[in-house]
């Protein structure tokens, strides 16, 4: 940011009008930008992610006859590209937040471990139905595709709320709602049906962050 | 309405900057100052002045934390600070509509 020359005598001096208006909006802009923990190029990126990871797997249980789950490699592509997608997320949100203090910091803190307990949580519930010797087709397919986003976007939608962060709303809510409907397409096209799903709520909410960013202060 | 009408201390391009990035933050939250200092690319001295100023008038809250090396002084805008930039954006709104 380059530095403003300042008129310290507090009247503005030949500051005018249109140039406040203009260092508003360009100071704005820039702070939220700066502030902004799901920047709209990441967004994209787990646009791009969700739809190979899931696509990827949707590829290798597609047309087995009996169902028996997902292969090696699409797993372990998945898994790499998740891992990848949650470092720069860590990394963009500790970004985001340094220097920064306070009830909303606090909450969005509570907000992640939550997070993280439940995502577990729901993985251990898995261990739990294959315990009771459900089949393949719904813990190898219905439940791993549509399960953990779904409960994980409805406790990021309940954090969100809490915190009258209605963007973040926006981009979790989709998630469950993606999730459910995902469910009906069975145990094969629910990878797909999630992967594109996603994909469509991702690159949505990096377009809605970059309205948030851009839109002017002044003029409405 | 004359550009005299917009609030003088918020009406200062330094101060404006300071004003408008604390106001990105969701009310209540607050920024270090080593921070503030980088988003808006002043020296501590001259962004010191400008805070107290701006701390003078209500508009914003300052803390100072731990003793030493290890203190860190952190800065918010007040209910009046968000008040005042909301009213200087309307007359601003104001007055670019009769330009």
């Amino acid at each position: 940011m380059s530095p403003t020359p300042d008129t310290t005598a507090g009247n503005g001096g030949s500051f005018g009008p249109e140039q406040a208006a203009a260092l508003l909006d360009q100071t704005t802009h820039q702070a939220r930008r700066k502030f902004q923990p799901n920047p709209p190029v990441l967004n994209v990126f787990r646009a791009i992610v969700v739809l190979v990871a899931f696509g990827g797997i949707w590829a290798s249980v597609r047309g087995q006859h009996p169902y028996t789950g997902p292969s090696a490699w699409a797993i372990t592509l998945a898994y790499v590209l998740i891992a990848i997608v949650i470092g720069w997320s860590a990394s963009a949100l500790r970004r985001a937040g340094a220097g920064v203090t306070g009830p909303t910091q606090r909450a969005r803190n509570v907000g992640i471990g939550v997070l993280l307990v439940a995502w577990v949580l729901v993985y251990v519930f898995m261990g739990a139905l294959y315990h009771a010797g459900v089949s393949h087709e719904i813990i190898y397919g219905l439940y791993p595709a549509t399960a953990p986003l779904m409960i994980v976007g409805l406790v990021g939608a309940a954090n969100a709320a809490g915190r009258e962060d209605w963007p973040m709303v926006g981009t979790t809510l989709p998630v469950a709602i993606v999730a459910a409907i995902a469910a009906f397409g069975g145990p094969v096209n629910a990878w797909l049906i999630m992967g594109i799903g996603l994909c469509a709520a991702m690159l949505g909410a990096a377009a809605v962050a970059i309205w948030q960013q851009r839109r002017s202060v002044v003029r409405p | 309405m004359t550009s005299d009408e917009l609030d003088p201390l918020i009406h200062v391009p330094t101060r404006l900057k300071i004003v408008a990035t604390l106001a990105a933050l969701p009310d209540g939250d607050a920024l270090s100052f080593t921070r503030l200092q980088d988003m808006i690319g002043l020296t501590p001295g001259n962004l010191i002045i400008h805070l107290r100023k701006l701390e003078e008038a209500g508009y914003l809250s300052s803390e100072k934390t731990g003793n030493g090396s290890a203190s860190r002084t952190t800065v918010a805008l007040t209910k009046d600070g968000r008040a005042a930039l909301d009213a200087y954006t309307e007359a601003l709104r104001g007055l670019l509509g009769g330009l």
